[in-house]
This record gives C-alpha cells, sequence and structure tokens, in this order.
C-alpha cells in the first residue's frame, strides 16, 4: 500500500464516521426544528454557547449532557446481567452505523494508476454488506424487548421482528431489480451506472429507469428504519414506547442515537441506488475531469451567488421581531457568520483559480472533483433526511395490520411482478 | 340512513347520502394522498423559513402577552376596604365552595369596631388551586378577587407557592379596582 492509498483510507474512515455520528445532533436538531415550521412554530431555538445559535443546534449537545446525567435505571430482575441489558442497544446502533459504511462518498480516486475508493469500507460488494448488517440491527431490538421482561416490550420486539420479515422481502426483492438492472452488487458502480443517460436526454436515475422498484424501496426503508407512517414497533398510543420502555439514560440514548443512524444509512442508501449517489445529473465523473477548467469556472460563479443567497437568507431570518428589545447576540453572530462564509467563499476561490489558471496538475483536479462529489453527496444525503422527517409530519401512522398488508398483499407480489418485468426487459435488450 | 330517519319529520328527499371515500384506485394507491399532503407541509415550511419573525409564536420572556382581560383569572388578591383595613370577614364560603380545598382560614375577633370577626391567617396553597373562580363567586364582602394578572407564579421550593395573608393583601389589582366593592 502506498502513501496515497493510506491517507485516501484513513481520510474516507474519517468522513464515514463524521458523517454517521455527527449528523445525529443535527438530525435530532433538524427533526424538531422543521416539525416545528411545519406546524408554524419554532421550534429549540434558544440554545446557545457564548450567544451562538446556529439556529439552536445547540440544542442537541445541551440533550447528549442531559441524557448523561439521568439516572442508571435497570429493572430488577437483570440483577448483575447488566451488560446484556446494556447490549441490546449497542447491537442496534452498531448495526446501523456499519450499514452506512459500505456508502460510497465520491467516485473512484486514481493516483498514479492505483484506484482508491473514497469509501470508508473499500468493498466492491457494498450491497450484500448493507442487507446482511442492517438486518442484523433488529435482533438488538428483539434482545432488548424479551430483556425488559415487560409487556410491552415484548409487544414492541415481536412486531420490529414482524416487521422485518414482512419488509425484507419487498426491500430485497426491489434491491434484486436494481441489481438486476445495473448489473453490478457494488455501490460505486451502481453509481456510475447512473451518470449515464437513457432515451437520450433523461439521466439514468434509479428513479427514472426503475421507478416501481425505487418506490417500494423507499417504502421498504421506511418501514425498516421504524419511520412514520410505519412507527409499530414504538407506537406510543398503543404500547407506551414498545421495546425502549425500559430503558433510560444513555442506554436509551444509544436506541435513540441508532434510529437516526439507521435513517441517515437509509437515505444513503437510496440515493446511492435511485438518486445517482454522488453525481449531478447528466455529468459523469470522467467529463467532470476533462473540462475540469470549464467545471472550476462555473463552480466560481455559482459559489458566490449560493452565498451570498444563504446570507441575505441569514440577515433576514437571524433577527428578533421589533418589539423585543433584546436580541440576545444574533446580529453579532449573524455578523461573525458572515465574515467567515464570505473568508471561505475567498479561500475557495482562491484554490479554483489556482488550479484552473496557474496549476495543471490533473492529480489535484481529480481532488478536487472528489471533493465536489463529497459535497454533492451531503447535500442529497441532508435533503433526503428532510424529505424523511417532512413525511414523518406529513403521513398519519398506519395500523398494524394496515403495516403487514401493505408489506404482504401489494408491496411483496408487485417487487415480483418487478423484477419477472426487469429481468425480460433486460433480455430483450441485451438480445 | 336508519340515523337520518330517527327524527321522524325528515322526509326522504331531504336525506343527505354522503359518498364513501377510499375506495378508488387512486385513493388505495396512497401515494397521490402523501403527495398532496406533502405540498401542504412544503408550503409551510417554506413559508416560515422564508420569514421566520412571521410566525404567530410569542418570544415569551421578552414578549408579554397583552390580551389579559379584566376576566382573567389570575393569581388571588385580598382586597381592601376604602379605609385599607381588611375587607375579609372570615366567614369560610370560599374554602367551603373550594373545589380543591386549598383556601386554609383561621378566623379571630375584628378589634377594630368594624365587623365582627376577621382571619387570623389566610394561606391559599396555589399549587393545589385550580384557578376556577370560585372562591370569587362564593365571597359576600368582594373580599378575594382574582384580577391581579398575575398569570406565572416562580418560586424554588413548594412553601414559595403557599401564599400567606400578608402576601395576598399586598398585590394590587391590574384593572382599575383597587378596593372592595361591597360595602363602603
Amino acid at each position: 500500500m502506498t502513501t496515497a492509498a493510506i491517507i485516501i483510507a484513513v481520510a474516507a474512515f474519517a468522513l464515514g464516521a463524521l458523517l454517521a455520528l455527527l449528523t445525529i445532533p443535527i438530525l435530532v436538531w433538524l427533526e424538531r426544528r422543521v416539525a416545528g415550521l411545519v406546524q408554524d412554530r419554532l421550534g429549540p431555538n434558544r440554545t446557545n454557547i457564548g450567544g451562538f445559535r446556529l439556529g439552536g443546534v445547540v440544542q442537541s449537545f445541551a440533550d447528549v449532557v442531559k441524557l448523561l446525567l439521568k439516572e442508571e435505571y435497570y429493572p430488577s430482575h437483570i440483577k448483575n446481567a447488566r451488560w446484556l441489558f446494556m447490549l441490546a442497544p449497542i447491537i442496534t446502533f452498531v448495526a446501523a452505523l456499519l450499514a452506512f459504511m459500505a456508502i460510497p462518498f465520491a467516485d473512484t480516486l486514481v493516483i498514479n494508476g492505483e484506484s482508491l475508493r473514497i469509501s470508508p469500507l473499500p468493498i466492491d460488494f457494498g450491497v450484500f454488506w448493507y442487507m446482511a448488517i442492517s438486518s442484523i440491527g433488529v435482533l438488538g431490538v428483539i434482545f432488548g424487548g424479551w430483556l425488559s421482561h415487560n409487556k410491552y416490550s415484548l409487544l414492541g420486539a415481536a412486531r420490529a421482528g414482524s416487521m422485518v420479515v414482512s419488509y425484507e422481502l419487498p426491500l430485497g426483492l426491489s434491491i434484486l431489480a436494481f441489481i438486476i438492472t445495473y448489473n453490478t452488487i457494488d455501490f460505486n458502480a451502481m453509481v456510475q451506472w447512473q451518470s449515464g443517460t437513457f432515451f437520450g436526454f433523461l439521466p439514468s436515475w434509479g428513479i427514472l429507469v426503475q421507478p416501481l422498484a425505487s418506490i417500494i424501496l423507499i417504502v421498504a426503508l421506511f418501514a425498516e428504519t421504524n419511520r412514520n407512517p410505519f412507527t409499530v414497533a414504538e407506537g406510543e398510543s398503543e404500547i407506551v414506547a414498545g421495546f425502549m420502555t425500559e430503558y433510560t439514560a444513555m442506554k436509551f440514548a444509544m436506541y435513540f442515537m441508532g434510529e437516526y443512524v439507521a435513517m441517515n444509512t437509509a437515505s444513503a442508501v437510496i440515493i446511492t441506488m435511485v438518486f445517482g449517489g454522488y453525481q449531478i445529473p447528466w455529468v459523469s465523473t470522467q467529463i467532470l475531469l476533462e473540462n475540469f477548467s470549464v467545471f472550476a469556472l462555473l463552480l466560481m460563479i455559482l459559489i458566490p451567488i449560493i452565498v451570498m443567497v444563504l446570507i441575505r437568507w441569514m440577515r433576514k431570518n437571524n433577527t428578533v421581531r421589533p418589539s423585543v428589545s433584546t436580541d440576545g447576540g444574533r446580529n453579532f453572530e449573524t455578523k461573525v457568520l458572515t465574515f467567515t462564509l464570505v473568508g471561505m467563499t475567498l479561500f475557495i476561490e482562491a484554490i479554483l483559480f489556482y488550479l484552473v489558471f496557474l496549476d495543471e496538475n490533473f492529480l489535484a483536479n481529480a481532488l478536487a472533483v472528489t471533493l465536489f462529489q463529497i459535497v454533492v453527496f451531503v447535500v442529497k444525503l441532508m435533503l433526503f433526511n428532510i424529505f424523511f422527517i417532512l413525511i414523518r409530519w406529513t403521513v398519519p401512522r398506519f395500523r398494524y395490520d394496515q403495516v403487514q398488508k401493505i408489506g404482504w398483499y401489494y408491496l411483496l407480489p408487485l417487487a415480483l411482478a418487478n423484477i419477472i418485468l426487469t429481468a425480460i426487459v433486460v433480455i430483450g435488450v441485451s438480445l | 340512513m336508519s340515523q337520518n330517519m330517527r327524527e321522524g319529520s325528515i322526509t326522504s328527499d331531504r336525506i343527505k347520502v354522503t359518498t364513501r371515500h377510499g375506495n378508488s384506485f387512486k385513493d388505495k394507491l396512497y401515494l397521490p394522498a402523501i403527495y398532496d399532503g406533502v405540498k401542504v407541509t412544503f408550503k409551510h415550511l417554506f413559508k416560515n423559513l422564508n420569514n421566520i419573525n412571521e410566525i404567530d409564536t410569542m418570544r415569551y420572556p421578552e414578549e408579554q402577552p397583552q390580551d389579559i382581560s379584566s376576566r382573567y383569572r389570575g393569581l388571588h388578591r385580598l382586597t381592601h376596604r376604602a379605609d385599607d383595613s381588611i375587607a375579609c370577614v372570615a366567614c369560610f364560603m370560599c374554602s367551603t365552595a373550594c373545589p380543591a380545598k386549598c383556601i386554609f382560614i383561621e378566623a379571630t375577633t375584628r378589634e377594630d369596631g368594624k365587623d365582627e370577626k376577621m382571619p387570623a391567617s389566610f394561606f391559599i396553597d396555589t399549587l393545589e388551586c385550580v384557578f376556577c373562580g370560585y372562591c370569587v363567586e362564593a365571597c359576600p364582602c368582594d373580599a378575594i378577587r382574582m384580577d391581579t394578572g398575575i398569570f406565572a407564579l416562580t418560586g424554588n421550593k413548594r412553601e414559595d407557592f403557599v401564599m400567606n395573608k400578608e402576601q395576598l393583601l399586598s398585590y394590587k389589582g391590574a384593572f382599575g379596582e383597587e378596593c372592595s366593592c361591597a360595602r363602603d
């Protein structure tokens, strides 16, 4: 292994860990903030460190401190097998975290003829890895529910188990349709396939090539991650908190965070398989590399415009009403953030300027393209996470039997039919 | 149909037959409904993102409610007569009417010759109080009122919320009427 390979591997791993773990507090805050805005409320916006609120994202860190300081409670029958009780949420959390690690954040980087994957786990069987690891997560749920020795917990665990049985099937079958279409089980190759076009003008994203399988995949992943409208395992109105009923403090937080990591992972998988991963439509990595100066110049024009809009939005909205006497340091925060944003923009502009006009280094161009793809991936990831959150605050819950009915009566036959259709089309095209 | 027929006078041409929704293919597909729902939530999200100060939430500690009317049942107070002596005659009407049993009165002889009785001590446990206003209704002397306009009572321990006679007498009415209106 060369030095470059080691650096890239470590950087990709750090990026993966960061993307999976740092998004948890952001997602928790985003959920509450989006819920507030959708319902014409404000959501948490007060917590600050020295006047810096960042829209209230500091709230999540305050919540972590709160959860850390909560009483450690164990049901009396647990006795000295506490580590078993603690293991259950850890299984769920780790499974969701590991499943995220197979996602490519950018296209394969070629340094001195050596292909380096920008993915925490540089494997070429990512889909199998995801399918295998993500299904382990429910074991932690069943484990915790059984161990709690509480009827609500047991019911929740049983429901979670039955959900996996009924939704893993359509999920697997819809993924199978994608495997047939893309002819690969490598996430990165799937994204590369999607960078082409079909019918000459449409980007060949999974949602356009395989609309039915895409919808089944998205619905099944909503069910897999226990998000609304499929919150049967922890239906508050029926079984208190389901499998989490007996869990407190950090043990509860582990389940809670595991849920958000699972949601993040599901978003990443959906983006990678259906929405073109780290690519922007119509533009493949090859085109980006060949026309680097055009692309860089476009970026140099676009970035200041985006930052300008952002700053204008911030200056308008990071204020208080005229009737409120104190602004709690918002003016100062806006100034500092504006300064930071402008500085960052100038820095990026300088780098792009250097790359376009002063230096003809192919490696630097490739690195710039990789960074750009990572940014595109993160933006898409956050957009899809917001979609997850919006669906939660839009659609009412399904009853338990309705959930099972959708899974078995509609999704499963549709997924099977779709596989047959896909196979016929694929064979017909290849003849 | 039978529900509508129950009120015998309704004639058959006035019976409203509602169509049952949810059986068409579009409804069963469920996705168009989700699309419609997401459209609504998106609209609210973007509207509020675009102008967050338009949201009709009161920024509470900085913005105080301006719509507290004279009929608002805030914290209790004991009124004075015109000559600044206590209006209460310790008749126990309020503590009898109280559904939460949170008024504790101890009566004593009144020495200033204005009445026979007055409260020696008068406690209201505001943690027990349900702010129903029955004590105000029951009082024959207009001696207890809930017109202080105080809606947020704070304290560091439970004892802080038990109001004694001196505290209750010290609150002022927020809506102009200062003294007891019962007698001169």
